[in-house]
């Protein structure tokens, strides 16, 4: 048996198209990805290896590089915050309740699936002037014209642009069930001794959220909160599709969008190269600072 | 417990008890309202898509006065959406197979196969878990467009395969470990091969995490669009995803159309989720809870 279980040519077997696949599309690539960053590579043109030139030019000249940077920060810390607050209250209020706790999961959990290009154009349209909800904001008396309300997707004004904060807000509204997800299935699995215990020595429901609930959780906040984080500094389909292209300006890209512009339209390989490289390095320091700071601590 | 409320009297725990009630209205009321924001955006989009134009401008938030289902047939044809949808299918269903036929492979040898780097290789793989496809996007796009694979939907399926492995692998790993060990030794004095007791033994096993990582896989396959994007220019093979950018911007006038286009790319996601919503919530919460 354990001969068997051993042999060579039945684990090659077995793992060979796993790991070449892995390898081949995933591996090398990033080693090509950060060797291009390196190099002043466009399409139609020889590579030549500039060293750390595109990254000065990005840290340095790029303006548009800064509203990125700026946007997709706003984006992670804004997902990071209301996401961990909004997805704690609704599994607490979940969890305790009696009747119907499935469907509502369900529903709130559905955006999770659907494609965010779909969604995006949905909203898209319900944020357009002269539509949506200024035309209900227009039939309440709130505002005089539909026209003159809120620029919801043009207006750009202010450190952060109005069309971003939409934007995150609509992120919210379709991810926040995954946050949920997790937490209720951290909740579920608190021995419900530990509450019985608690109740016994005169503890209240509230209570007993802060003090056992939250620290119980603590290990799924920083999985979940490193989630959002990473997902939403990859943040590009529904800021691709929210906002009409060029219509903005400079003002309303993100790290995405800014990579898929400079490589693909204006056919800078090597600078978009760089942006991914700046991406994953964000992404790393990201989950390595909230699993940092986020103590994982084991109560049972 | 009980000699409590004996002791209490008797207006003190009537007044308990409408205190809970009204708590468990006021949490009620709440969720019903949040639901209705998660659903009435989804219902109004169908009620839409089969209104006409020019009502639509007069009164988007109205019901339809007769049903327009013109616009789901321009938008099938007209904006290539049928054609989309079938690449969509074929691309979701044939990474779905290969990843889980070589991911389970791999999870396998993981699992249940005695080497030294098993725990190594596992590492290795769920590094890919953590890696933005933004980041491999160009190298990935440069080699395949000198393989001749762009605008081809191998060229998508390739890459959606190896991004479901790492989740694919991690689940069947769970799967296969809890499979007791004592199965394996019997089938193998019954005298089976390393191969046909995978076959025969570890995956009829396993099926439960077949049903997970495969719906996970189609759900994010179907919805991925930078990658199908940046990969697919050409019209008769675009994805779904890819065939809605065409809707997006200012100057696109019929809005009743492109809320079709959306009915049509979100309609089978919302009819797995119907049928599998369990089975998906699992295995999303599964494989964040990793390690």
């Amino acid at each position: 048996m354990d001969k068997l279980l051993r042999k060579k040519s039945n684990i090659i077997l077995f793992l060979a198209p796993a790991f070449i696949l892995f390898t081949a599309v995933l591996f090398i690539p990033i080693c090509k990805a950060i060797f291009y960053s390196l190099c002043n590579y466009k399409t139609n043109y020889p590579i030549e290896f500039v060293g750390f030139d595109n990254y000065v030019k990005l840290f340095t000249l790029d303006t548009t590089m800064k509203t990125a940077l700026k946007n997709s920060l706003f984006f992670m810390i804004f997902s990071c915050v209301t996401q961990l607050f909004f997805g704690l209250v609704l599994a607490a209020l979940l969890t305790n309740i009696k009747a119907g706790r499935n469907v509502f999961k369900n529903i709130y959990y559905l955006p999770c699936v659907l494609s965010s290009a779909a969604l995006g154009l949905l909203w898209m349209f319900v944020f357009t002037p002269k539509l949506g909800i200024n035309k209900m904001m227009e039939s309440f008396g709130w505002i005089d014209d539909c026209a003159n309300g809120p620029q919801w997707l043009f207006n750009t004004d202010g450190f952060i642009i109005l069309p971003i904060i939409v934007i995150s807000f609509v992120a919210l509204w379709q991810y926040v069930g995954q946050s949920m997800m997790l937490y209720m299935a951290q909740i579920s699995g608190i021995s419900s001794d530990i509450y019985e215990a608690a109740a016994i020595d005169g503890c209240t429901k509230t209570q007993a959220f802060f003090r056992i609930t939250l620290p119980l959780i603590k290990p799924m906040v920083a999985t979940a909160m490193s989630l959002n984080a990473i997902g939403s500094l990859k943040f590009f389909d529904l800021v691709y599709n929210m906002i009409p292209e060029g219509f903005l300006g400079n003002r309303a890209h993100v790290l995405a969008t800014h990579l898929y512009d400079q490589a693909f339209k204006f056919n800078k390989l090597g600078y978009g190269c760089a942006i991914g490289v700046v991406l994953l390095i964000m992404c790393l320091i990201v989950t390595f600072l909230i699993n940092k700071f986020v103590k994982v601590e084991s109560y049972e | 417990m009980a000699t409590m409320n004996i002791s209490m009297d008797n207006s003190v725990v009537e007044k308990d008890k409408t205190k809970r009630k009204i708590i468990s209205i006021a949490i009620y009321t709440f969720l019903v309202i949040l639901a209705l924001i998660y659903l009435l955006p989804l219902l109004w989009v169908l009620m839409t898509s089969l209104k006409d134009d020019a009502i639509l401008m007069i009164s988007p938030w109205a019901f339809p006065e007769h049903l327009m289902f013109e616009n789901y047939s321009y938008a099938w044809k007209m904006g290539y959406l049928g054609r989309a949808t079938l690449n969509s299918f074929i691309v979701c269903s044939i990474t779905l197979l290969v990843s889980m036929v070589v991911g389970s492979m791999a999870a396998f040898a993981i699992a249940k196969l005695r080497w030294k780097f098993s725990k190594l290789m596992l590492t290795y793989f769920m590094i890919g878990m953590m890696i933005p496809i933004h980041c491999v996007l160009i190298p990935l796009f440069i080699q395949f467009s000198s393989w001749k694979l762009t605008n081809s939907l191998v060229g998508l399926i390739i890459p959606y395969v190896t991004f479901s492995l790492p989740i694919t692998i991690y689940i069947m790993v769970g799967f296969f470990e809890s499979i007791p060990g004592e199965l394996f030794e019997a089938s193998v004095i019954d005298g089976c091969s390393v191969p046909r007791m995978f076959v025969s033994v570890a995956l009829p096993m396993a099926k439960t995490g077949f049903m997970v990582t495969g719906l996970m896989s189609f759900v994010s396959n179907w919805n991925e669009l930078l990658l199908a994007m940046v990969f697919i220019s050409k019209e008769t093979v675009k994805t779904l995803p890819v065939s809605l950018t065409k809707f997006v911007g200012p100057y696109h006038t019929n809005y009743c159309q492109m809320f079709a286009a959306i009915v049509i790319a979100i309609i089978p996601t919302i009819i797995v989720y119907c049928i599998f919503a369990n089975q998906i919530v699992e295995g999303l919460t599964a494989g964040a809870v990793k390690g």
